[in-house]
């Protein structure tokens, strides 16, 4: 069969642009009066450990955010430095924040989207699995699992996992993305990488995993009552196509926008996971932020991450009409 | 004369691991090839699960507990469900009551008619979409072509049920079994929808089981006529004998509640209603399942079901000699 | 009484009761079972559990008893869960109360901003709430609500819409009742059981979190949590990994007695809204 299409109206594109676009301004606008609750003077306070050793990063801090003038001229500076990606400087680091934030984000994004693929592939299994065995013995063990991973702290899983994997078994490095030995490049480079994705990602799975599960398993229980399941039966086909096909198809839609919904949960994890597995993305770096209490790159990781749940739920709401052909456009 | 195309020879279904619950209680049916076999009753008293039982897809929890049911000279194996994958869509199409829940939303009409083609025949894609269109064509939807980009959303409900007997069609079956298939309609969609039922009839030569509780429809379609009560055939005759001399009090009820076009004169009493309502599986009456509610119930009725002798299962049922 | 009676037909939930009873128990009695400071060093570094009688489950690199830590951090986990879920409870039920029973641009600009904080990575809001106000317990408790509340907020404007429509609260504005009235003591008590059962879940997440601040290190330096005992034991995973493997585990059976209890209530409160389940 082959796949929906269809093209979306620009009025709903520009919406939720616009849409966006104001969300976007609103974080800033937490986070500026976030930056004002700080106890003392904001330039120390921005600066952190980096700043009382310079007086003249203070200044510097002073100048670039404009403490020394009123409210809302400093909001102005404060929206304009996020609008220009002007977030000012690492002295620790010796980068702009920017980049420093650019260059962290793949690593971040490789760990996220491997552990997304992963809850979404083994959700879907054991939600699907769960229903056809609705009530039996598979349907209580994977309940059981799903309830197990919902209520255990990931980043005490990760260590589990270390202490079973890296120092028992020792089938998986304890940290780190790649080996200091390891090839740049090649098919053994991408392998090298993939050995210390492995314990992360999975980490960082369960939790969404189990969420997942509950979802496909009580979305497949609610479709596989409905009428055209039925009517498919009477056509002949198998009940695994019934399933898989049929079933699935409507059980999974609103798992689309569940899955991005969770971006901002999986940004979140990312600073515990990417710390107990030193993993190097910006979950570690805010981590390192938050040890040095450089306020300004931890509010810049802060107010970046929620754009980048922004333009992924964007994303979400443009695909989502185009893979549901019964999704109305208003 | 030959074998029937379908005979169903007391079927049994009951609720698992209940032997109380007994939801059909022995129901015989059979249609010959080309034959169009109405049942009707109430709501409630059995139809569907008889339908149901045919295609082995009764619903979670029930299981059949007796009977034979033969399919064209060899025995239906309804509870192997493989073996009967190659009976359902391909020998037996079935037509379902809901056509706005009937087709899956997420695929497009093309995609779901030309499925089961591909699970049958092994043909190219191109040439089952060919003959997909040739289908809608045949179910008179209009602008074929189109409508099989379409996702069923876009569709009316006549629409859709035409979409339906489409798929049902597919494969060219010998049996076409259509429940309740125009009830969810309003009435002119209903007339044309049964015309359309009918013409194809003539065109394909199917036999058709169709299961309704409108009397006015079976005297339009039916050869014969099968009235259940409560999980078991009560009646049986021709169309013409059961509407000119119906002898079970509880079909008498019925057509007594059914209006006909141009029968009504002034003078006539007015529709009346069978009193009460199908009793609940757990609160069977002992005897004939009826009694509670017939006018003509006397003492030997609470005592013994009355076993199907001569077209009729009722102690008091006056024989058909007898009706003027 | 019928409900208590329905509950305990569940086993599960009847586990998940018992599991928060001792959880409770345990921080109740923490000063009285050790009276001393669970920062004191009571023994030698690094004994294993059950090797020595008088620190059952064992101590950590410095000598502190793990069964003393253990029920001090019972105390902050159920402080901070229940003080935060309350706090996020509160401020969620009025901003979708409001929301859901005026509708129109009440409900646009409430949830716009609920909407924002839902964006915002929760985690790394909190993280960035410690970071600027410090770590106490008090900052620690406001963090989590703040990142909590949206979801409550949602859940509530949800249920405010639908009742709304119904006929008893028409009835009420016919007879002139006032709105705030109308809200907290007509519709309110409807949605409460929802409320509830949302609240235990938010407990269990609160807790993990609270878990997670302390374990990265920027939990109050003052108390003693489960968190922090996980995250001092990192260096010893290799030779003493029980120091890890012991509040972890009480960490999951806390958040799983709540997550439990939450289904038994939503069953015993929820009767309409009973998913089908085994
Ligand atoms: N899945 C089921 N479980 C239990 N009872 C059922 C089930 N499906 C149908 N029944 C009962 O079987 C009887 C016959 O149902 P059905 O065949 O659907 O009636 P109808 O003649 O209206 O099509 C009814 O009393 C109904 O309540
Ligand atoms: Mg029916």
């Amino acid at each position: 069969m082959s796949a929906p299409r269809r093209n979306l109206p620009f009025r709903f594109i520009g919406k939720r642009i616009l849409q966006a676009v104001l969300t976007i301004l609103g974080i800033a606008i937490i986070n500026f009066f976030l930056l004002q609750l700080a106890p003392g003077d904001a330039a120390e306070a921005l600066a952190g450990e980096a700043g009382t050793a310079d007086a003249g990063y203070l200044a510097n801090l002073r100048r670039e955010f404009g403490l020394d003038r009123p409210l809302w001229e400093q909001l102005a500076t404060f929206l304009m430095r996020i609008a220009t990606f002007n977030l000012g400087y690492s002295f620790r680091y010796g980068e702009t924040i920017s980049t420093l934030i650019l260059s962290r984000l793949p690593a971040t994004l490789l760990l996220m989207a491997t552990s997304i693929v992963i809850a979404l592939v083994i959700g879907i299994l054991f939600g699907v699995t769960a229903a056809r065995y609705f009530n039996r013995l598979p349907d209580r063990l994977i309940s059981l699992v799903a309830l197990l991973f919902y209520a255990t702290p990931p980043f005490w899983i990760g260590l589990m996992m270390i202490l079973v994997f890296s120092v028992w078994l020792g089938w998986a490095p304890t940290g780190g993305m790649r080996d200091i030995t390891a090839p740049d490049g090649g098919i053994a480079g991408v392998f090298d990488i993939a050995r210390h994705l492995a314990l992360p990602a999975l980490t960082q799975a369960f939790f969404y995993l189990a969420i997942y599960t509950r979802l496909v398993r009580a979305g497949m229980l609610e479709v596989l009552s409905l009428d055209y399941i039925r009517v498919a039966r009477a056509k002949g086909i198998s009940e695994q196509r019934v399933a898989y096909r049929h079933a699935l198809r409507n059980a999974v839609l609103p798992l689309v926008t569940v899955v991005g919904t969770n971006i901002g949960g999986f940004l979140g994890g990312a600073v515990l996971t990417e710390t107990v597995f030193s993993w190097p993305g910006i979950g570690r770096l805010m981590f390192d932020a938050m040890l040095q209490r450089d306020l300004n790159l931890l509010l810049s990781i802060l107010v970046l991450s929620s754009v980048f749940v922004v333009i992924a739920n964007l994303a979400v709401d443009l695909i989502y009409p185009v893979i549901n052909p019964t999704v109305e456009l208003r | 004369m030959s074998a029937p195309l379908l005979s169903i020879a007391d079927l049994k279904v009951r609720i698992r691991g209940n032997p109380q619950a007994r939801l059909l209680r022995g129901v015989s049916l059979s249609i010959d090839r080309g034959e169009t076999l109405a049942v009707v009753g109430e709501s409630g008293c059995g139809k569907s699960l008889t339908s149901l039982a045919v295609m082995g897809l009764l619903p979670d929890g029930l299981e059949k507990s007796g009977g034979v049911i033969r399919f064209d000279g060899a025995d239906l194996p309804v509870t192997d469900n493989e073996a009967m994958r190659k009976v359902r869509g391909r020998r037996i199409g079935m037509v379902f009551q809901e056509p706005m829940a009937a087709l899956n939303p997420v695929f497009s009409i093309g995609d779901q008619v030309a499925e089961v083609i591909h699970e049958h025949e092994a043909v190219s894609h191109a040439a089952a979409m060919a003959r997909v269109v040739d289908l809608l064509t045949q179910v008179q939807l209009p602008e074929p072509a189109r409508i099989i980009h379409e996702y069923p959303h876009r569709l009316s409900g006549g629409q859709r049920q035409r979409v339906v007997i489409a798929m049902a069609l597919a494969c060219r079956p010998d049996l076409l079994i259509a429940d309740e298939p125009t009830t969810a309609l309003d009435v002119t969609v209903q007339a044309q929808i049964m015309r359309l039922l009918h013409d194809l009839q003539d065109d394909m030569g199917i036999a058709i089981l169709l299961i309704t509780h409108n009397l006015g429809l079976v005297a339009q379609m039916a050869d014969r006529v099968a009235v259940m009560y409560a999980g078991r055939k009560v009646e049986e005759a021709t169309t013409r004998m059961l509407f000119a001399a119906p002898q079970h009090p509880y079909t008498r009820g019925l057509l007594a509640a059914t209006p006909r076009p141009g029968r009504r004169r002034p003078g006539e009493p007015p529709l009346t209603e069978i009193p009460g309502v199908v009793p609940a599986i757990t609160e069977m009456p002992s005897g004939c399942r009826f009694r509670p509610r017939c006018m003509l119930a006397s003492d030997i009725c609470a005592l013994e079901d009355p076993p199907f002798v001569d077209g009729v299962a009722c102690h008091r049922a006056v024989s058909r000699e007898l009706v003027p | 009484m019928r409900s208590i009676s329905f509950i305990l037909r569940h086993w599960t939930t009847a586990l998940g009761i018992l599991l928060l009873a001792a959880v409770i128990l345990m921080a109740l009695t923490a000063h009285l079972v050790f009276p001393g400071d669970p920062y004191d060093m009571v023994g030698a570094p690094l004994t294993w559990p059950g090797e020595s009688a008088d620190t059952l489950l064992g101590t950590d690199s410095l000598g502190r008893d793990m069964a003393a830590g253990l029920f001090y951090g019972a105390r902050v986990s159920l402080l901070v869960g229940f003080a935060s879920a309350l706090v996020a409870a509160i401020v969620g039920v009025l901003v979708g109360a409001f929301a859901g029973y005026y509708g129109g641009w009440t409900d646009d600009v409430l949830m716009r901003i609920t909407e924002l904080f839902q964006t915002t990575p929760q985690f790394m809001l909190a993280l960035a709430v410690v970071a600027v106000l410090g770590p106490s317990v008090t900052v620690i408790i406001l963090s989590l609500s703040a990142v909590s509340w949206p979801a409550v907020a949602r859940l509530v404007r949800g249920e405010f819409m639908v009742m709304r429509e119904r006929a008893f609260v028409h009835g009420c504005v016919v007879a002139g009742m006032s709105d705030l009235r109308i809200i907290f003591a007509q519709i309110l008590p409807n949605v409460l059981p929802v409320i509830i059962v949302m609240s235990t879940i938010l407990v269990a997440t609160a807790i993990l979190m609270e878990s997670a601040l302390s374990f990265l290190g920027f939990g109050d330096p003052n108390v003693l949590t489960w968190g922090t005992m996980i995250g001092m034991g990192r260096g010893q995973l290799r030779d003493a990994w029980y120091i890890i493997a012991i509040p972890g585990v009480a960490l999951l059976l806390t958040a799983l007695a709540l997550n439990l209890v939450g289904e038994g209530l939503n069953d015993a409160l929820n009767p309409r809204l009973k998913q089908r389940k085994g």
